[in-house]
């Protein structure tokens, strides 16, 4: 293979490498995995035992952690207890006037060490009030000097945990997905406007990477789902949209399939591979975004937006799409080759036979 | 007859994932559900290897075609 030409290639392959050996090596921050109970009752000795992810609470000297309830009702733990590296016992001081009106109030749990850094529990607690307290006034605490763990690590995320990795993936596939669809369209276009057979068979090669990546992003998502959701398919809109978005891309190659070769089939399929575009933006990028869904990113999941897409995911998940889109600009070029060796074969034919004459 | 098998490849990929998943405190969601990402990883690997084997079969068909 000639280096020169074909140095994009390789770069497909090293940044994948990276993707794969960052993707899977950087570790997480520490995090809380869960509490023993999430429903409490206020009273002089409240206790919750947590259970913490990647932490080393057995070796940190200054543990710390707090019951927020809001901005100003912050009780700081009276007594912590640590029973091994990833478990720790705090007693708070409850029986004090609480915050709010209702008998529940939800409050979130904060916790801090100086190896670990900190780490949120949010709004995962319910606090059951005692009313006979309610002339004893709170002790307030304020969250201060709270520590941030050293080194490149992944943000810790509920329900994610390790699975917040498969941004590199499946995430990145649909990213690629959607750029390869572009190029398609455009070549689609391109067809409309000059009806050149190169650009039809570019259309069509690119239209096929793209389906496959879509599938991809189908089965890596039921994969996903089926261990954080206990199901490999829910009647999610965001799902159902996606799978009606690869269905529609699907009917292009059955279109294809029943028109005979010539410039009508290509007319046609570049006519309907538009359509197939245009329809995929609302499938993907709006409806999803109007309803209320599970899906990581829709509804207050946690998610890649704005704040929750944090430094390190970045580092890994742009070179993690330019490579999936490299891969795929890769293997489009050979299905058109496919292409362009059939037309030769045929042109063959017509020239070399002698029934031609 | 390649993608018949590559169909019944997938089913047991999936029916093996499946008998992990069983219970709350599985193989699979053990630290931290890491092996999820695993899983993820490979039908990525697998859904393209599927559209390459299909690629070279057409190549060869072009190829024996040739002769004739």
């Amino acid at each position: 293979m000639n280096v020169k030409n074909n140095w994009w290639k390789f770069l497909a392959v090293i940044i994948m490498l990276y993707v794969l050996l960052a993707g899977m090596l950087i570790p997480m921050k520490s995090g809380i995995y869960g509490v023993d109970s999430i429903s409490l009752i206020a009273s002089k000795n409240t206790v919750i035992e947590v259970e913490g992810y990647n932490a080393n609470y057995d070796k940190a000297k200054e543990f710390r952690a707090w019951i927020k309830f809001d901005s100003s009702h912050i009780a700081l733990a009276k007594a912590v207890s640590v029973k091994n590296y990833n478990k720790a016992v705090l007693t708070f001081d409850l029986n004090v006037n609480l915050p709010g009106t209702g008998d529940v109030l939800p409050a979130t749990l904060i916790i801090d060490n100086e190896i670990d850094g900190y780490a949120i529990f949010p709004e995962g607690l319910v606090v059951t009030r005692n009313a006979s307290a309610a002339d004893i006034p709170f002790k307030h605490a304020t969250l201060d000097d709270l520590h941030v763990s050293e080194g490149i690590k992944f943000p810790y995320m509920n329900i994610l945990h390790e699975t917040i990795r498969n941004t590199f993936f499946h995430v990145a596939i649909w990213m690629a997905m959607f750029l390869l669809m572009t190029v398609a369209l455009i070549y689609s276009v391109l067809y409309l406007w000059k009806p050149r057979l190169s650009y039809d068979h570019h259309a069509y090669s690119f239209t096929a990477i793209s389906l496959v990546y879509g599938i991809i992003g189908l089965a890596t998502g039921a994969v996903w789902a089926r261990f954080s959701w206990g199901a490999y398919w829910t009647n999610d809109v965001r799902l159902n949209m996606a799978a009606v978005a690869v269905l529609i891309y699907f009917a292009y190659f059955i279109l294809r399939g029943s028109l005979e070769d010539g410039d009508k089939r290509s007319r046609f399929s570049a006519a309907f591979n538009i359509f197939a575009y245009l329809a995929m933006i609302p499938l993907l990028l709006v409806i999803p975004r109007l309803n209320d869904s599970l899906h990581p990113g829709v509804g207050g999941n946690p998610a890649f937006s704005g704040e929750d897409l944090d430094n390190t995911l970045r580092m890994v998940f742009y070179p993690a799409i330019i490579s999936l889109i490299l891969f795929g600009v890769w293997i489009a070029q050979l299905r058109f080759r496919v292409f362009q060796l059939e037309e030769k074969h045929i042109d063959k034919i017509n020239s070399g036979s002698p029934l031609v004459e | 007859m390649m993608n018949k098998k590559l169909i019944v490849f997938t089913l047991f990929v999936f029916l093996y994932f499946n008998s992990l998943a069983q219970g709350g405190d599985d193989f699979i969601r053990s630290t931290g559900k890491i092996y999820a990402v695993v899983g993820v990883i490979l039908v990525l690997f697998f859904g393209i290897v599927f559209y390459l084997v299909r690629l070279d079969n057409k190549i060869k068909n072009l190829e024996n075609n040739q002769d004739e």
